[in-house]
């Protein structure tokens, strides 16, 4: 299928959701455009969740612009930090040490196996499914324990600063030995869930063939991250980082687009995250954890990229004097809302806020360059 | 304790309103309901979306420009009695969003949540933690318990 | 002698019937935490929470202002559900088959029906704050269709229970007229002293079909997952009682506990042959018949998403089909 084409332009009438709304927990407007309760049409407006994060970063010094991008998503909080402190030291030229890198990655991932939980956990959930979402959501449990031991918070942890991570981040033996032991609770829980998922016939009759986003839509609309890889293109964007040269893994991909492939290709990129963070407690080298031997200077406009667990995030500001200029940022949501408004066309309404969710909203994320104009 | 508070104390419908934030507080506050593992229904504490049912209203996230009116329509749909808890620094005093640079305020927050409706308990925390949800609802239980 | 006996029928009736009920309303918390809270691993509330106290607590909250275009006749509703749930179970008792148009079939699912268009009306009058009413800052950017209709979540809803109505309950009803075809009559007191004097009909091949069917039949009207298309939490919320608060929600409460009991003495008393009457050890089976049917829909709803309208159709015709199929054995 190339394109999907509406059953009839015939818009019979018009349902408004949000902005406070149980399948959508975050703040955004959907309207949906119905004829015999097939969705014709589904638009989404966001903004209402605007804050002005990068306005307020504007003229900050660096380390505390850095700390406010973690504000910017509870979700992905530490991607964003990650990414503006890796800003800053690609213009800057700060050398991380590689224990530092290691940490990082072991965060990275572990929000990735979190953030990965929440959707399948908040999938069953729209699906009306409350025993599913119970057991990720417990499983989910034990990846927020790690995460606020290595952080010391459940949601913001504050985990990199400038020239590499904060100490008290810095991983112990028995911190390691913890993570290990946890790992295999993980997968061994996950294992057990997608099995159970997979093979329920009721839930699988009610997820595959809904919310197809079909390929060639899925690019010409700019989609990334596992939206996009749930349509069968290998593009991720860890294979081009740095920080993962070391390890070893697979881009997963899932032939379909629709929630079924969206929600195994989680899992299954859950599975890839669990070993990333396994060769990274067997090889983690030994040394410092933060270079603070570096000089600030003026720079031009930095950019960076990185793999967060929604897509691709850009962050990209410059030096004046320690301070940021001209901040910009770009979350993976941003780009994922055409594909959300395409997913919904021609599915059930009681499907349609599934179809949005399979795209992995977070308009927290996404509504910061909206200007408000006020009357 | 009359059958009034008795029954009060058995039946909590909590509903939540986000008001922008980062969603850390906010999916604390789900993950403290819907995770077996904090079970807020072992209290009698309900998740509930619609105001008509609700007793708590919990309020996360500076209140965004956007966000007043419908805040302000889901408190005056709530039958009384009805009390306010909210949850996370953004709601107690507008977090790191309410203010620009020094002492500049920021245009599109109108929060924190006292300024646009009353607030009987506040939740310290950022990200709020899921003992402190249920700690938070479950100390505005004499005020419910002697409303009238 | 004559008089006497009427009143002590009515005392009976209206013992048994407060009997059921106070039994009815643990049933949503024993479903809630011996259920659902096992299978999801948590403790879950207490079992008189869901069923009475929050009924209870509902009476003393402010009767607000319902946002409704008729409010008198939208919270008239629930009651007018209450009534037709608690005459289905005066009908069910066997003090009542003195009265023959009471207590036949044809009345029963004359009651039912009244219950499904409640819910028409009901999602039809509600105008929540949540969906049109939600108060949004900009109506006209990017707006594709300009003149699009505005719907509430309820109009939706109130679709829905309309087409429950013309196939969604048809399983539930060809599950009641089963045993006719066994007693030959569509009177209850004919198919209680058949079952009586011949065996339970259930324990048949053709009641045993139409039992199965029954259920089905019986998870559709409560509304319960998989089938609770008209207030599916991912789209219309609580879709037809969105907008009731207070007392009216108090008795929307009651009604839900109490209309799976009667449901259950209906099965009672067309598949087993035992009405609910306080005066024989009888009212016993027709408990552990309504536990027994809170169990297993608690387990079926713990393990099923809610169904959308391309799952339904074919769930619906299947059970139709089985019900046909009982009926057809039945008859010969």
């Amino acid at each position: 299928m190339d394109e999907k084409v509406p059953r009839s332009k015939i818009i019979e009438t018009e349902i408004p959701m949000g902005t406070v709304h149980p399948a959508a927990l975050e703040p955004y407007r959907v309207r949906f455009f119905v004829e015999d309760e097939i969705v014709q049409e589904a638009e989404i407006t966001i903004g209402v969740n605007h804050r002005g994060i990068e306005r307020i970063m504007e003229g900050l010094p660096v380390e505390k612009a850095n700390s406010l991008t973690e504000k910017i998503c509870g979700i992905c909080s530490n991607s964003h930090i990650w990414n503006s402190c890796r800003t800053a030291e690609i213009g800057l030229g700060i050398e991380i040490p590689e224990r530092a890198m290691y940490i990082r990655v072991i965060m990275g991932e572990l929000e990735r196996l979190h953030s990965h939980f929440l959707y399948l956990a908040h999938g069953c959930e729209v699906l009306s499914h409350e025993t599913f979402s119970m057991r990720v959501f417990y499983l989910r449990e034990i990846v927020m324990e790690l995460l606020a031991m290595i952080g010391g918070n459940r949601v913001q942890y504050g985990c990199s600063v400038l020239g590499g991570v904060r100490p008290r981040c810095d991983l112990d033996e028995a911190k390691l030995l913890r993570l290990k032991e946890d790992m295999d609770k993980v997968e061994e829980g996950l294992t057990d869930f997608a099995n159970r998922f997979t093979s329920d016939s009721i839930v699988m009759s009610r997820i595959s063939g809904i919310g197809v986003l079909p390929q060639k839509q899925a690019i010409k609309l700019a989609v990334t991250g596992p939206t996009l890889r749930a349509t069968g293109v290998a593009r991720d964007l860890r294979t081009t980082m740095f920080e993962y040269d070391d390890f070893d893994y697979n881009v997963v991909t899932q032939p379909d687009g629709d929630v079924k492939s969206n929600l195994l290709m989680r899992a299954l990129e859950s599975f890839e995250s669990i070993k990333i963070i396994r060769q990274a407690i067997a090889n983690i080298p030994e040394g410092k954890v933060i270079n603070r031997d570096w000089e600030m200077f003026d720079t031009d406009i930095i950019e960076s990229y990185i793999e967060v667990p929604r897509g691709t995030l850009y962050h990209s500001y410059a030096l004046e004097s320690g301070r940021v200029r001209h901040s910009i940022i770009r979350t993976p949501s941003m780009s994922n809302i055409g594909a959300m408004q395409y997913a919904c066309i021609g599915d059930q309404l009681t499907d349609a806020q599934l179809c949005i969710v399979q795209c992995d909203p977070c308009f927290t994320c996404s509504d910061r360059a909206i200007e408000v104009i006020r009357r | 304790m009359g059958i009034k508070s008795f029954s009060r104390a058995r039946a909590i419908h909590v509903m939540l309103v986000y008001t922008g934030g980062c969603n850390g507080c906010d999916i604390e506050i789900v993950n403290s309901i819907l995770s077996p593992r904090f079970d807020a229904e072992q209290y009698n504490v309900y998740l509930t979306w619609n105001p008509r049912e609700a007793d708590v209203l919990v309020v996360t996230g500076p209140v965004t420009y956007h966000n007043r009116k419908p805040l302000e329509a889901i408190y005056e749909a709530i039958p009384n009695p009805k009390l306010v808890v909210a949850a996370g620094s953004c709601a107690l005093m507008g977090g790191v969003y309410k203010n620009c640079s020094a002492d500049i305020p920021s245009e599109e927050i109108e929060g924190p949540v006292e300024n646009i409706i009353p607030v009987n308990a506040k939740i310290p925390g950022c990200a709020v933690r899921p003992q402190d949800v249920l700690a938070g609802v479950v100390s505005l239980l004499p005020i419910l318990l002697d409303a009238d | 002698m004559f008089e006497n006996t009427v009143i002590y029928s009515i005392l009976a009736v209206i013992i048994t019937v407060l009997v059921c009920f106070v039994i009815s309303t643990l049933l949503p918390g024993i479903e809630r935490k011996y259920i659902h809270a096992r299978i999801q691993q948590r403790i879950g509330p207490i079992v008189i929470s869901p069923g009475i106290m929050a009924p209870i607590k509902f009476m003393f909250k402010e009767n607000v202002e319902v946002s409704s275009p008729v409010s008198g006749l939208y919270k008239s509703l629930p009651i007018i559900c209450f009534i037709v749930v608690l005459c289905i179970l005066v009908a069910l008792t066997p003090q009542a088959y003195q009265i023959p148009a009471l207590s036949s079939l044809v009345a029963i699912v004359g009651f039912l029906k009244v219950e499904e268009i409640c819910y028409v009306l009901m999602g039809a009058l509600s105008k929540s704050v949540m969906s049109v009413n939600m108060p949004f800052p900009d109506l006209i950017k990017g707006a594709t269709h300009l003149n699009a209709n505005r719907s509430f979540i309820e109009d939706i809803s109130a679709r829905r229970s309309l087409r429950m109505i013309t196939y969604g309950s048809f399983p539930l009803y060809l599950a009641l007229f089963a045993p006719i075809t066994a007693a030959g009559s569509i009177f209850l007191s004919d198919i209680v002293a058949y079952q009586q004097a011949n065996g339970p009909f259930l324990f048949t091949l053709s009641g045993a079909i139409a039992a199965i069917v029954f259920f089905i039949g019986y998870m559709i009207i409560l509304n319960e997952y998989p089938f609770s298309i008209i207030k599916a939490k991912s789209d219309v919320i609580e879709g037809p009682y969105m907008e009731y608060a207070s007392k009216y929600r108090a008795v929307v409460y009651l009604t839900r506990g109490f209309f799976m009991f009667v449901l259950g003495a209906i099965f009672s008393v067309l598949f087993i042959g035992v009405p609910p009457t306080i005066l024989s050890w009888g009212i016993l089976i027709n408990v552990a018949v309504a536990l027994i049917f809170v169990f297993m829909m608690g387990i079926f709803s713990a393990f099923s998403p809610v169904f959308t309208n391309r799952q339904l159709l074919p769930t619906i015709l299947g059970a139709t089909l089985l019900g046909i199929l009982a009926i057809v054995l039945g008859l010969l």
